[in-house]
This record gives structure tokens, C-alpha cells and sequence, in this order.
């Protein structure tokens, strides 16, 4: 399923990829690689192990969580150029805290978590690139999970 | 503070002045949502029909004798002269008592109150409508506007969004208005096994549309604190605050800006409102409790 | 020197007091029921007068925040008092009234007609700043966009008859506010008391020729030179002040401000100043039902953003502290109001600072919100 020429070709067009000086873009091309999906793939499960970070090209891809006698629940649909997966990047997380199916057919691009990990701690400019972009991924994603916390469609009582 | 030795006067205001309702009886009733139905209602004079007419997100008072009265967007085509629909979620007093009416109930009936979506002003531009929950039935009247002027109007968007599938307001009515060129984008807040559509709240959506900050209207109406993070969207993508317009609601009793309830700030909402252009609610919106 | 022609609108005159009874009964000849202050209860009210003795002779208020007293005085004059709870709104937008009454007719329903209104009203002894109250809500009830016709008539049937402040209490500000305390204009007949005599200026062809053949005399130059005096020693004596130069931006550019939470741990929300208030103009609706279900009434009634249900909408309630909800009301008050009506919703009678029962003075208030603001 790899063929670094389609994956550049891909990347380039991800705008926060386009920061990326050629070198780095190379070093991330070389972790990553196209992945296809039909309707329903689950392309990670609640539980697993890390392996990688991925963003949408085309399609939807949900995110879900599974609930003892109330089944599975989607939390957050991924859409095209939505990164998912991240906390496989981050140190700490040892294991999936949700899990990943395609809602329609799609095109997603992985990127191999470890790699990334290591290179980032190789090469300090990359890593920081890297990290500063995932903390706005995280930061925006906290700001969703409060306001679906805080319920804002929630019927009043009278 | 009663005064004993001058007569009490029992008076009454002479009629005609806009307090006094008129009639008008329901016609059909549309179920909508969990605790939400539309009420279709014509009035029983046929003059007083022909002759009403209202603008996209103004505002009607429905009187319920012996109950109340509540303040109703229209949410029905102001182009259909036969009937007025008003889009009601069952919360109070009056509004529990109007779930209870039956086709042919006759109710009190005065308006259209407050201010309307600027559907002139902002002809030539790129329309961006985010909504939310019962935030897209005073919307509505403003798309059907658009859907019959759509040469008048540029790119158009419907964000629209609800707590869960079954929330949603008039699914039936998305690929009508994505024939007339609207995209219609819908989320919810919790998927469920129905539902292959997003999944997240509407504020966050912004940043998947590309949105021309020179030429575009941003329209928004639902819960405030929804219409707190749309705003704060929009305005990060330098939407500027005078091609912002908020729909807000506070309680509204007499509909003249008299009574002094619906006041937010140097407003009475049921005057200057309920559609405002942000500019001018800017110093006065997002203070707490205010 | 006894003068049988009418004195012209625009002048002054002096009379004996004990004419002003002749002018009472023409008012009540003519239909007007003539409401003055009296004493009552210990305390002062708007009520019928019959005759000049009704009126508080020789009474003097003391008014401090949160305190009203009334007292006799040593001097005799019938106009010293200040007001006291009660104010001329209550007669022009009374605190009940039905908006219509309905009677099931079938299936629908069908309007019955009250009786029209007819109170006629002869307000005797309106300070300066209780007339300027007047006139700010003449420009509420009776706008371009709507008039209240209940307002509206009362209105155009009162003939008034001010009275110059020449002892302020220590409550009072309305040189602050530009209000008082001699009355310049709007009235029929304006009175300034002298120890001996009634200086009475003609504001109106009506009061000039309820004057018919009454005994007066044109106001000497010794009269009108001891009007200005009291009036300027009315003004020195009024100590209590209200800055508005920074008013009314100070409060709007200070909303989220956490001096308001200071003042809300004090405020009781007991409403007393808005009903005490002039100016306050806030009301609402209720539905009546009988319990046969076949006939139903609307009634307005006075209310304040202060109760708590005020702001209570299907989905709960946008001010429910109290904070917020004194926060409303001064920043209506001395803010918001301007941009709605043109002036300002406070006269500088100080009733709200009287009747606080927790010792409110919203002229301390703002100068302590304008020392916080500047730190």
C-alpha cells in the first residue's frame, strides 16, 4: 500500500504539512502510507495497542467508545484533514481510549506512531513542529468535549 | 399601596391597541421533535389573514385564554398567505397548555413583534447560517427566502446541529434545500446507531467550510452559549461583527417595549430584537448574568 | 390691593393662604378630585384633600437612608414635607388595571367592555423633581410606537399644582440631576411658600381662569427677591451629590465589575426603591381564570426587575443572583436609559435611598464604583 509518490503527493496538499521544510516533509513521507477504507473497516479498536496517527483524506471516520449495557457510542466523527489517533503520539497513553471505524468509504494516511516518536526526539526543530500542531489538534478537541459536556441542547426544565 | 379615600378605578384599556389579541384557529399540527410541534394556525377573520404579513425571524405573541401568553418565532414561508406556523417546544404554563390543543382550538393571536434577519442587506454576499437545536425554526423563514431569491444571494451554508439524531428539526426539508444550491451540513452532539452523519458540536464544524471574511454573513440562532462559540468562531476567521446577526430571546410579555422584561442592556428585544446585528450587542453580550 | 382682572400666564401673584381653599373648591366644582399629601399612619400619603387644613401644616420629614420620620415642627407652613413612600405614579399608571375581560362564546371568545376611565386628577404640592418624574414617564407611556390609553387620558386631564422645595431633606439630589428644586415648567399653578403668604406662579390658561375673581395681588419685587433667596438657600442647603459627568459610560464600561457582587451581599432584592421610585416604570401580565373556565381577565400590575421571576424565562432565569439583578437595575437607571429615552430614569429624589431598608444610597454607590474603577 505504499507508494511514496502518491504519499508526498498527499501530504504536500495537508496544510499544516506545508510548514514543513522539504527535509522534514521526506523524514514524514518515509513514516507514512495511504490506506483505503470501505464503509464500516474498523481501522483501530478501544483497548489496542498504538501503532498510528492517522488523518482523514476523504470520507468520515467515528470515533467510539464502547458502554457495558448501552453499547457503542460515537463521541466524534473525524472528517476530511481531521487528525485522529494522536495519543499515540504523546509519551504517556499506553493503549487505545476509543475506537476507530470508517462511517463511509474513505482514504486515510497513517503514520507509523513509534517513528514518529523517535524522530521527533532525534530531531528537536521537527519534534517541536510536530508537537506545537498536535497541542492545537488536542486543544480544540478539549473545547468540543466541554461543550458536548455541558449538554447546550439540553430541554429545560420548567 | 392601595389609597383608601380615592376610588379604586377598575379601567380598562380601549380596544384596538395592540394588546388586545386577535383570533385565530389551528389548522394542523406537525409534531417536530421530543416535546416539540409546530402549531399551523389561520385566523378566523379572513381579512385579518390576507392582511398579515411577516419578515423572516420576527416574532408572534400566542394567547391562551386564562393561561398566558408566550412569544413564538414564525418559522413558516412569510410568501404563504393561507397560514402562520409557529414552532413550539413545551416548557412552561402556556406552552404545556398549547400541546394540549386539537385541530380547530381557537387562540389568541397578535403580532408579528421585533426585528427580522436582514435578508436586503446582505443580498450579493455568501451567506453562512449556523444554527442549533430549536434555533433553526426562526431560520427557517429566512431560507425559504433564499431558496426563491437564490440569484440574489452568493454561496450559501446551513450548519445545523442538535443533541441527537432524533432532535433534528426538519430532516425532511435538507435535500429540498440542497436542490436550490444550500449546503446543508449536519452534527449532532451524540451519535447513535442511526446515524452515519457527524458526530461534534456546531461551533467546532467552522473550520472545515472556507469561509471569505470580506463577503460573507454569518446568521445564528439557538442556545446562547452555542451562539457564544459560533461567534467566537466566526470572528477567528475575521468575519467582521457587523456581518454577524444574532437571534436572542429573553422573556418577552408585552410586545410594545413597555413592560420592560425582554431589556438586555439599552434594548428591548422585542423591538430592537429579537435579530440583532452583533456590533451593536457586542458590549452587552457575554456578561454574566446580565 | 384687591385686583379684579385675570393675572396673565406668565406672571406671578401672591395670595392670603387661606384663598387656596377657594381655589380647591372650584377644582372640585369643575370635577377634579384634588390629591395631596397628608399625614397618615405617622406617615405621609397622596390622598383626597377637601381644604388646605388637610395638608401636613407644620410638619418637617427627616429622611436618612434607610429612615423616615415625621415630625411636628416648630414652623407653620403647609408645604415643608418632603415626600415621603407615595408618588404622584401611582394616580397616571395605576398599580392594577384590566387590559380586557373575555367571556366564552362557544367556541371562541368575545371581549366584554369595561367602563371607560374618567378619573380626573388636581395633583396639589408636586416637587420639581417629582414633576421632571412626570415628564420622563409622559415619554414612556406616550411614545410614536405606543401610547397607553389609560396614561394617556389621565394625563391630559391633570392640572398641577407644584410647589417649590425651599427645605430639602437630607435625602435629596436633585440639583445633581438638574430636576429641582424650583419648578421651572410644566405646571398650571406653581406655589412658593412664604411664612405668610402663597407666591403663586400661572403656568396655564386653565389656572388663569380658575382664578376668576379670587383675591390676589401682582408679586412685589420684595416677594420675588425672597423666592430666589429661599430658592438659592434650598440649593446650598442640599448637600447630598450625584457626579453624572462620567455617567452614563462609567457603568456601561464597568458591567462585569466586581464591585456589584459588593453591593449584591447587601441589597435584599426587597424591591422597595422601584416602588417607591418615580420613574420605574416596569409591569406585568396576569391571566385570571374563573373557575368555571368560561371567563377570563388580563390585569397589568406594577413589578420589579428586582423579583426574582422578572427575569424568569422557559429555561430558567438570566439573573438569578441578586447581584445581577442590582446590577440591572442601576445600570437601567443612570446607564441604559439615556440611549432609550434621552435622559436619565433618576430625578434626584432620594425616596430609594430612604426606603432602603438596607441603607442603600446609590449616590455613594457609583462614587465608590467610580474610586474601584480607577484603582
Amino acid at each position: 500500500m505504499e507508494d511514496h509518490e502518491n504519499v508526498i503527493e498527499v501530504l504536500g496538499k495537508i496544510p499544516w504539512f506545508q510548514a514543513l521544510s522539504p527535509e522534514h516533509l521526506q523524514k514524514m513521507t518515509e513514516m507514512a502510507h495511504l490506506r483505503q477504507v470501505k464503509a464500516g473497516e474498523i481501522l483501530f479498536r478501544e483497548g489496542g495497542k498504538e501503532d498510528y496517527v492517522y488523518i482523514v483524506i476523504e470520507g468520515r471516520v467515528g470515533l467510539d467508545i464502547f458502554i457495558p449495557h448501552r453499547g457503542k457510542v460515537r463521541i466524534y466523527t473525524a472528517e476530511p484533514l481531521d487528525v485522529f489517533g494522536w495519543s499515540s503520539v504523546t509519551p504517556s497513553s499506553h493503549q487505545r481510549t476509543a475506537g476507530a471505524a470508517a462511517v463511509i468509504d474513505g482514504v486515510v494516511v497513517g503514520i507509523d506512531s513509534a517513528k514518529l516518536r523517535d524522530t521527533c526526539e532525534a530531531d528537536h526543530d521537527f519534534g517541536y513542529i510536530v508537537m506545537r500542531r498536535l497541542l492545537n489538534i488536542v486543544s480544540s478537541r478539549l473545547l468540543v468535549s466541554r461543550l458536548q459536556l455541558i449538554d447546550m441542547f439540553e430541554s429545560p426544565e420548567a | 399601596m392601595t389609597i383608601s379615600n380615592v376610588p379604586v378605578q377598575t379601567t380598562t384599556l380601549q380596544s384596538g391597541i395592540l394588546l388586545d389579541p386577535q383570533w385565530a384557529e389551528v389548522t394542523a399540527i406537525t409534531p417536530e421533535a421530543e416535546g416539540i410541534s409546530t402549531y399551523w394556525l389561520r385566523f378566523v377573520n379572513p381579512a385579518e389573514q390576507h392582511a398579515f404579513r411577516f419578515e423572516p425571524g420576527q416574532v408572534n405573541m400566542l394567547y391562551l385564554p386564562g393561561f398566558g401568553e408566550s412569544a413564538i418565532s414564525i418559522s413558516s414561508d412569510p410568501q404563504d398567505h393561507e397560514k402562520l406556523g409557529h414552532t413550539i417546544r413545551f416548557v412552561g404554563n402556556v406552552t404545556r397548555a398549547v400541546s394540549r390543543l386539537k385541530v380547530g382550538d381557537v387562540v389568541g393571536l397578535r403580532g408579528p413583534f421585533g426585528t427580522h434577519w436582514p435578508m436586503q442587506e446582505i443580498e450579493g454576499k455568501d451567506v453562512f447560517i449556523a444554527c442549533g437545536g430549536i434555533g433553526l425554526p426562526p431560520l427557517r423563514p429566512a431560507i425559504y427566502h433564499i431558496v426563491r431569491n437564490r440569484e440574489k444571494y452568493g454561496k450559501v451554508t446551513l450548519l445545523y446541529g442538535a443533541r441527537t439524531s432524533s432532535d433534528l428539526m426538519f430532516p425532511h426539508e435538507y435535500d429540498e434545500w440542497r436542490k436550490a444550491q444550500i449546503d446543508v451540513e449536519i452534527t449532532v452532539d451524540r451519535g447513535d446507531t442511526n446515524w452515519n452523519g457527524r458526530v461534534g458540536v456546531v461551533p467546532m464544524w467552522f473550520y472545515h467550510f472556507r469561509i471569505d471574511p470580506r463577503k460573507t454573513a454569518v446568521l445564528t440562532c439557538g442556545p446562547e452559549i452555542m451562539i457564544r462559540f459560533v461567534i467566537f468562531e466566526a470572528m477567528a476567521r475575521r468575519v467582521p461583527e457587523e456581518s454577524i446577526y444574532v437571534s436572542l430571546e429573553r422573556n418577552m410579555k408585552c410586545g410594545q417595549g413597555s413592560c420592560g422584561h425582554c431589556q438586555i442592556g439599552p434594548y428591548f428585544i422585542c423591538r430592537e430584537g429579537p435579530v440583532f446585528r452583533f456590533d451593536d450587542l457586542q458590549s452587552f453580550f457575554n456578561i454574566e448574568e446580565f | 390691593m384687591l385686583n379684579e382682572t385675570l393675572p396673565e400666564v406668565g406672571s406671578t401673584i401672591t395670595i392670603q393662604k387661606p384663598v387656596f381653599d377657594l381655589i380647591l373648591s372650584r377644582l372640585k366644582e369643575a370635577g377634579y378630585l384634588t390629591i395631596g399629601p397628608r399625614v397618615k399612619n405617622e406617615t405621609l400619603v397622596y390622598e383626597t384633600i377637601e381644604i388646605l387644613e388637610d395638608l401636613p401644616r407644620g410638619y418637617t420629614t427627616e429622611q436618612k437612608p434607610g429612615r423616615f420620620r415625621l415630625f411636628q415642627d416648630r414652623h407653620s407652613r403647609y408645604f415643608d414635607t418632603i415626600p415621603g413612600a407615595h408618588s404622584w405614579k401611582q394616580f397616571l399608571f395605576p398599580p392594577r388595571a384590566e387590559l380586557f375581560a373575555l367571556r366564552k362564546n362557544g367556541h371562541g371568545w368575545e371581549t366584554t367592555t369595561g367602563q371607560p376611565d374618567t378619573a380626573k386628577y388636581a395633583f396639589i404640592g408636586v416637587r420639581a423633581c417629582e414633576l421632571a418624574s412626570i415628564q420622563i414617564q409622559d415619554g414612556i407611556f406616550m411614545r410614536e410606537d405606543f401610547t397607553d390609553p389609560i396614561y394617556h387620558a389621565r394625563r391630559g386631564r391633570v392640572f398641577t399644582i407644584s410647589v417649590d422645595c425651599t427645605h430639602p431633606a437630607e435625602t435629596c439630589f436633585c440639583v445633581s440631576m438638574n430636576t429641582g428644586p424650583q419648578v421651572k415648567q410644566g405646571f398650571d399653578l406653581n406655589i412658593t411658600e412664604l411664612d405668610n403668604l402663597f407666591v403663586l406662579a400661572i403656568g396655564s390658561e386653565l389656572a388663569r381662569r380658575l382664578l376668576a375673581g379670587i383675591p390676589f395681588e401682582n408679586a412685589s419685587g420684595y416677594v420675588l427677591t425672597n423666592v430666589e433667596q429661599k430658592l438659592v438657600n434650598a440649593k446650598q442647603q442640599m448637600r447630598r451629590k450625584l457626579d453624572t459627568a462620567d455617567l452614563p459610560q462609567l457603568m456601561l464600561d464597568n458591567l462585569d465589575h466586581p464591585y456589584w457582587n459588593e453591593i449584591g451581599k447587601r441589597c435584599l432584592s426587597c424591591t422597595n426603591c422601584t416602588l417607591v421610585c418615580p420613574t420605574c416604570f416596569c409591569w406585568d401580565v396576569v391571566d385570571e381564570m374563573s373557575l368555571d373556565g368560561k371567563s377570563t381577565r388580563r390585569e397589568r400590575v406594577w413589578d420589579s426587575c428586582f423579583n426574582p421571576g422578572y427575569s424568569y424565562q422557559a429555561g430558567g432565569n438570566t439573573r438569578p443572583t441578586i447581584y445581577s439583578r442590582y446590577r440591572q437595575w442601576l445600570s437601567h437607571k443612570l446607564g441604559t436609559w439615556k440611549q432609550q429615552f434621552g435622559t436619565f430614569g433618576c430625578t434626584g429624589c432620594g425616596r430609594c435611598i430612604t426606603w432602603c431598608p438596607a441603607e442603600i444610597d446609590l449616590t455613594e454607590e457609583i462614587a465608590t464604583l467610580r474610586k474601584e474603577v480607577s484603582q
